[in-house]
């Protein structure tokens, strides 16, 4: 058994309002660059919709992600070969437009034109040619709020296995929000694909990033990387990714998505797993045993022998004890009301969504419908359930319908306890939960204090590396030494 | 051609050329390493980036192997094998099929440089010439493959002698190839100047070319984790 710890990530989906605040304080810190302005290493999608890229989910157009070839795990791109032939000229990047053309207005003209017979308009501006564009044909949330076609949205993978015609009507119709950050796999495929090594998940913490001084531009990874995550700096012409805010994490703070999250729906926890058991649990037969077997590898922080274990093996004891009290480990572990975005891209994603509730259906306030019991029936929700599950179980329903029962029953029991004040333990039976349960489910999923969401361990800079060594060297700077991007371009022998 | 003139260019100049390329590709990689990289455009836009890069680039790799095998055997170690009429004959087919693919791929390249908007202006103009200087170079040496399979072998077999003179320092290099056609001249002249340039241009991409990738394991994690540092 070999011990590590993950800095892992929870988004409970019920409560969040599409607000885009984590998206938007996200590029203020990460991505204003020249080069970036397309980029969003957080952004929120209203589902259902082909999202950002366009249509990233379907894997047999961008090849992203790992498949089985005779039972043994390789990149759905082709294996090292496969990926080097593709180096000049790689046919699964996506190009800018599918993301899109990043623009401005040119404001300027409303305080130098001259007189006009009609108000004069800022016209929108590409950043990428400085030209005027003819119109905005794409945003980073062009289907915001199930903006667009019934038709051109409903394209996306989600809906496979689902009669979606009904979904057109109006009295059907049904959406939720899906903010999408890098998952921080356990198994990247953006780290194997990167021809120059460039790409590392660390060890103590989990985070995968790019060294910008190892990048060559090769960019492999953006095609690799099933949740187009990785971005091309179109400008420095390197990859770049969201880095989990690592040094707000090493210094025990939540990221800056998470921590101006409004509706506090962000977690974020320690998990312990067992490293050897990864290429075991990634290679499973069946894409619908990835979540259970996704399970299988985590390790119980409370178990005596994981912590002895643990501790012989260098974990740090604010690491141990950090993972007793992730927020992660109980809704992914002990209440199983959290799920891996597409286990299905086999990549052990670490950045789990708790699935929406939805408006019950008219028919059940009408009285046609009959409530299942107390709690109603899953399958009223307005949100098909297939499509959750096509989302996070890879198609198996059981997982959501129990997770979706559960956080019906949560309500309907603290219902009962606040409003009628009786402890209603009906509601609980055949779900699984305790009253105790209950309790703890809505102080962490209702209440949510920050206190309960961010359990984040301080990081040992010790264990890293001699710090004696950084003594007196320039701080952040963008790469080749000390100094700007200014002097660098003064290079004598050109390049970035 | 002027004695003076010939020994200068194809006595002298291949010794200074090779010198400032080897003195710039180490001081670059010495001094710069982390400013090597592909450059590529492809992200902003697709069209005529796959056929022309492909082509190309494995157009013009598989030329450098022709002309660095083709010039620096040995007559006596490729006579184990072939005649040198055969050598002929296999060089002028090879150079002709992979020099014409390099050929159109890179004016397909260039074509897409200056027709797209976002390329066109997102190019510096060493891009532009770069590309420029080396379609000439492809287009001279695809007529001097041309004038090779119309003229004898004894014309052919003078080049490789040229080029292995070059690399032992015989001071009597260029006069070999003293009455060869003006077309390889111009070909070997600009061949040099582009190793000369070599080092501040982003043909440098070459030496970070990725072949560890192939020797290393599939999944790496890099940094140590919890093992403290013994110093």
């Amino acid at each position: 058994m070999k011990i590590q710890a993950q800095i892992a990530m929870v988004l409970n989906l019920d409560k969040c309002i599409g607000c885009h605040t984590c998206s938007v304080t996200c590029k203020n810190v990460w991505t204003t660059r020249k080069g970036m302005e397309y980029a969003w290493f957080n952004n929120v999608e209203t589902k259902p919709g082909q999202g950002y890229p366009t249509d990233w989910e379907n894997q047999d157009k961008w090849k992203g992600g790992w498949i089985l070839d005779k039972s043994k795990l390789r990149p759905r791109m082709g294996n090292k070969a496969g990926i080097m032939k593709n180096i000049f000229s790689n046919p699964y990047l996506p190009q800018i437009d599918d993301y899109y053309e990043p623009f401005t207005f040119n404001y300027s003209i409303l305080h130098s034109s001259g007189k006009f017979a009609t108000p004069p308009t800022a016209r929108p501006h590409s950043m990428i040619t400085g030209l005027p564009m003819e119109k905005i044909e794409k945003g980073p949330n062009w289907e915001d709020n199930l903006g667009g076609a019934f038709k051109e949205r409903s394209k996306e993978k989600n809906f496979d296995d689902i009669d979606k015609e009904i979904y057109s009507k109006f009295e059907n119709a049904f959406m939720m929000y899906l903010p999408r950050l890098c998952e921080h796999c356990l198994n990247p495929t953006c780290v194997a694909a990167c021809p120059s090594g460039a790409i590392y998940k660390r060890e103590d913490d989990g985070i995968v990033l790019i060294d910008q001084d190892r990048c060559r531009g090769w960019r492999q990874c953006v095609s690799a990387c099933p949740y187009k995550k990785i971005y091309f700096n179109w400008k420095t012409k390197r990859s770049e990714k969201c880095t989990l805010c690592y040094p707000k994490i090493e210094n025990g703070e939540p990221t800056i998505c998470s921590e101006t999250c409004v509706g506090r729906i962000r977690y974020i926890g320690v998990m312990l797993y067992d490293a050897e058991k990864i290429m075991e649990s990634a290679s499973s037969e069946n894409p619908v045993d990835l979540y259970q077997s996704h399970l299988d590898i985590f390790l119980d922080p409370h178990n005596p022998e994981i912590i002895a274990e643990a501790r012989k093996q260098g974990i740090p004891d604010n690491f141990i004890d950090a993972a007793q009290k992730s927020p992660v480990y109980k809704m992914a572990v002990e209440w199983k009301v959290a799920f891996p975005l597409h286990p299905e891209y086999r990549t052990l994603p670490m950045v789990w969504y708790t699935p929406p509730l939805s408006p019950i259906q008219e028919e059940v306030e009408s009285g046609k419908l009959g409530f299942n019991g107390i709690i109603p029936d899953v399958d009223m929700l307005r949100i098909p359930v297939k499509y959750l599950a096509n989302m996070f179980t890879a198609g198996d329903e059981k997982p959501v319908r129990e997770a979706l029962v559960k956080m019906l029953a949560m309500r309907a029991f603290m219902r009962s306890k606040t409003v009628e004040n009786s402890e209603d333990n009906g509601v609980l039976s055949g779900t699984g939960l305790t009253p105790a349960m209950v309790e703890e489910m809505y102080r962490y999923m209702a209440i949510a204090d920050y206190e309960d969401r961010f359990v984040i361990p301080v990081s040992h800079k010790e264990y890293a590396f001699d710090a004696f060594g950084d003594k007196a060297e320039c701080g952040f700077s963008d790469g080749e030494g000390c100094g700007n991007m200014e002097n660098r371009l003064k290079n004598l022998f050109g390049g970035m | 051609m002027n004695t003076y003139i010939n020994n200068l260019f194809f006595t002298y100049l291949p010794h200074i050329a090779m010198t400032l390329f080897w003195f710039g590709v180490i001081t670059r990689i010495v001094k710069t390493s982390k400013s090597l990289q592909a450059e590529s455009s492809q992200f902003l836009s697709k069209k005529g980036q796959q056929w022309g890069g492909n082509l190309f680039h494995y157009g013009i790799i598989l030329v450098f192997i022709g002309h660095f095998t083709g010039l620096f055997t040995p007559e006596h170690f490729y006579h184990l094998f072939m005649t040198t009429a055969t050598k002929k004959i296999l060089a002028v087919i090879m150079g002709s099929v992979f020099g014409t693919a390099a050929v159109v791929g890179v004016t397909i390249l260039l074509v897409r440089r200056l027709k797209d908007q976002r390329i066109k202006i997102n190019s510096t103009p060493a891009d532009i010439l770069l590309i420029v200087l080396l379609l000439f170079e492809m287009g001279l040496g695809l007529i001097s493959v041309a004038i090779s399979a119309g003229s004898s072998v004894e014309n052919y077999t003078a080049l490789g002698e040229w080029a292995q003179k070059v690399i032992t320092f015989q001071p009597d290099a260029g006069a070999v190839i003293v009455g060869h056609s003006i077309i390889y001249k111009l070909h070997i002249i600009t061949g040099l100047f582009i190793f000369m340039i070599f080092p501040y241009t982003k043909l440098m991409h070459m030496f970070v070319m990725p072949i560890a990738y192939f020797f290393r394991s599939g999944y790496q994690m890099v940094r140590r984790g919890f093992t403290k540092l013994t110093i």
